[in-house]
């Protein structure tokens, strides 16, 4: 079967830092991988990479067969965002002083149909276009039991509320893969449980494609049905969740670095069902 | 289609309603210097609201207003004045009834589609500029227009026109000295029918998808980019609004004040529109309305009280207590009517105006003391 998301081998420099190392992934449609690593490992840049924030130095991103990322014919992120692929910040970028519901809202502009002329004479596609903005984005918030807060001001929410309403506002693009930067981050177990949930919930019901950057490693193992490992910009393990906690490399590779992060590896090795710890905070 | 007339009705309405206010007279029951004042706030207000889509919507910081509102000036006086010259033989005072009206009218459009040019030439490679680069760019385009307009040739004669091409004309401009007998078309009816359709213009574009993916801009271009905003476009677009609507109040102010100097488009006139904005609330249309108002108007209440010669001390001072009380601006980001509308409103208008209850405590504990029990 052919992959969805195909990443032929990337690599991006920062200067002498080789960030990302001859990166390859292929996403069939519907599933849900982890990509876990230790911090400074590469995992958001990569994300980066898919997005077109950075053009890779080798490489390509293909989405559905259409080529989105390439040293030379590079799609700006807007482009790779109507093409389908949506992602959430690991440091939360809401567009802080606007309601909540206009946060969704401005995701679905993409897939706008009224011009800008229409909006200025007001006419009935724009305003057709309005309401169907708005029920679009308080049936997604309403997902994510945000319907309650949809005048609230972004900046004003909850830290997980905040969470969730990025995952929300990514939905909103209609996107066909997902791409979600530590979603737990910060979030205390019961908000954690939550959030698995609501990851598998969305993605049935939008039929989504799921790529996972998580240290939570209870919440990894337990929804990810793949996991790639990466290190130093390069991978060092693929694998099914049980392949990955008794990995070797893996389990050097995090006891190598930081204390905490290898406090979160030893969680995962002793076969860590219940949501571990609050590893993730450290966002 | 009936959806469009129905977009147009209320500014149809509006423009129908001045009209006929104009028309019995109703701006001089102002008196001539209330008149005047009523005048140059209204095209303040088109100046200020019109920085307000680039400065207030997509938070990109242009500090170079006037040079479009130059561009627009000149523009509009040059069509008018070469214009009667050209197609009636005579000075635009003399035009026959009508005639002058059309003529500035087509003159206003063309003063701000001239701007709007300068617009997206000086936007589209500048946009990609982040903040202070952006500033320094429309702050080095205004100082640039306004020295090329001192350096064209004085003003034509009606008899000196005929040996000219049409087009040549606009190197007659003034130059350094002054470019005057425009005719003073501009009234009540013109400027505030401008008013009213860059209100409507403003605020039907916030109301939508397409104002939103501004206001995204301002908020986090990042992650605008990431949700399908194409972010350059719409910065250029709100420069060329901007430019757009402040040519036209370039064209009205050429024609109300019937001469125009090029150094009167200095940085202090962007800069009056910057506090404006700043004032009112970046992105709010009525607190920027209501900062045009009172930043325009103070000047002719310190006339009237005798404080001319204190007016900058007044006016700084008191731009600083503001910025130092309310950082955010008059209305913050917010309309004025959604300040104190629903729950939050609610509390804040009490805070405000305090409660029934508080008012009876205040009298009561008042009452005590003037009793003295
Ligand atoms: N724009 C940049 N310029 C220079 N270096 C960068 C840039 N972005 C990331 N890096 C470096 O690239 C490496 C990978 O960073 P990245 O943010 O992708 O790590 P990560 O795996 O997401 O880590 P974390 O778990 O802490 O989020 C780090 O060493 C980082 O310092
Ligand atoms: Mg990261």
């Amino acid at each position: 079967m052919s992959a969805l998301l195909e990443v032929a081998p990337m690599s991006l420099s920062f200067g002498g830092l080789k960030a990302v190392c001859d990166f390859s992934l292929e996403l069939a449609k519907g599933e849900l991988v982890g990509l876990i690593g230790p911090n400074g490992a590469g995992k958001t840049t990569i994300f980066n990479l898919l997005t077109g924030v950075y053009t890779p130095d080798v490489g390509s991103v293909t989405l559905a067969g259409k080529l989105l990322n390439h040293p030379e014919r590079g799609l700006r992120p807007f482009e790779i965002a109507a093409a389908g692929m949506a992602r959430t910040f690991q440091n939360i970028r809401l567009f802080a002083d606007l309601s909540v519901l206009d946060n969704v809202r401005i995701a679905t502009h993409l897939r706008a149909r009224s011009t800008f002329w229409g909006a200025l004479l007001k006419t009935t596609a724009a305003r057709k276009e309005e309401s169907r903005q708005r029920s679009h984005a308080m049936e997604l918030l309403d997902i994510f039991g945000l319907a309650g807060r949809a005048d609230e001001v972004a900046r004003f929410l909850p830290y997980g509320d905040q969470r969730r309403l990025e995952i929300a506002r990514a939905l909103a693009t209609d996107p066909k893969v997902l791409l979600l930067d530590e979603p737990a981050a910060g979030m205390n177990p019961q908000e954690k449980i939550a959030l698995k949930g609501l990851i598998q919930l969305v993605r049935e019901r939008f039929g989504l494609t799921v790529l996972l950057i998580e240290h939570d490693m209870g919440l990894v193992m337990d929804i990810c049905e793949r996991i790639v490992v990466i290190d130093h910009g390069v991978v060092i393990a693929r694998g099914k969740p049980s392949e990955i906690q008794v990995d070797a490399k893996v389990i050097e590779a995090y006891l190598g670095a930081a204390p905490d992060a290898a406090g979160e590896a030893g969680a995962g090795e002793a076969g860590a069902g219940e949501a571990a710890t609050d590893s993730g905070a450290k966002a | 289609m009936t959806g469009t007339l129905k977009g147009l009705l209320p500014i149809a309405i509006g423009i129908a309603i001045l009209f006929v206010f104009q028309a019995v007279g109703g701006p001089s029951m102002f008196g001539a210097y209330q008149e005047d004042a009523l005048l140059v706030i209204g095209i303040n207000i088109v100046l200020g609201l019109s920085l307000n889509i680039v400065n207030g919507f997509t938070g990109q910081f242009s500090i170079g207003h006037a040079g479009f509102m130059a561009l627009g000036a000149y523009a509009g006086g040059a069509i008018t004045y070469y214009g009667a010259i050209k197609l009636w033989g005579s000075y635009p005072p003399e035009l026959p009834p009508g005639t002058g009206d059309l003529l500035f009218v087509v003159a206003l459009v063309c003063a701000g589609l001239v701007a709007a040019g300068a617009g997206y030439l000086v936007g589209l490679p500048s946009l990609r500029l982040r903040g202070d680069y952006l500033a320094i760019v429309t702050l080095g385009f205004a100082e640039i227009i306004r020295i090329i307009i001192t350096q064209t040739e004085p003003v034509l004669s009606k008899q000196e026109v005929s040996q000219h091409s049409t087009l040549s004309l606009f190197k007659y401009l003034g130059g350094k000295s002054i470019f005057d007998r425009i005719p003073r078309v501009t009234n009540f009816f013109w400027v505030y029918s401008v008013v009213l359709i860059v209100i409507v213009v403003c605020y039907r574009l916030k109301q939508s998808t397409h104002g939103r993916a501004m206001l995204s801009v301002r908020e986090n271009e990042i992650a605008a980019e990431a949700m399908g905003v194409h972010t350059t476009r719409f910065k250029v677009r709100a420069f060329v609004m901007a430019a757009f609507f402040a040519g036209v109040a370039g064209g009205l102010y050429a024609m109300k004040l019937g001469n125009l100097d090029a150094n009167r488009f200095d940085f202090q006139r962007s800069f009056e529109s910057i506090v404006m904005v700043v004032l009112g609330g970046m992105g709010s249309i009525s607190g920027v309305c209501l900062a045009a108002v009172l930043v325009t108007y103070a000047p002719y209440l310190l006339r009237d009280v005798g404080l001319d010669q204190y007016r900058m001390v007044i006016y700084s001072l008191s731009l600083v207590v503001l910025m130092v009380v309310r950082p955010q601006g008059l209305f913050g980001m917010h309309e004025a009517w959604t300040v104190f509308a629903g729950e939050a409103g609610r509390r804040r208008w009490q805070s405000f105006i305090g409660t029934p209850k508080r008012w009876y405590l205040g009298v009561r504990a008042y009452a005590r003391k003037v009793v003295g029990t």
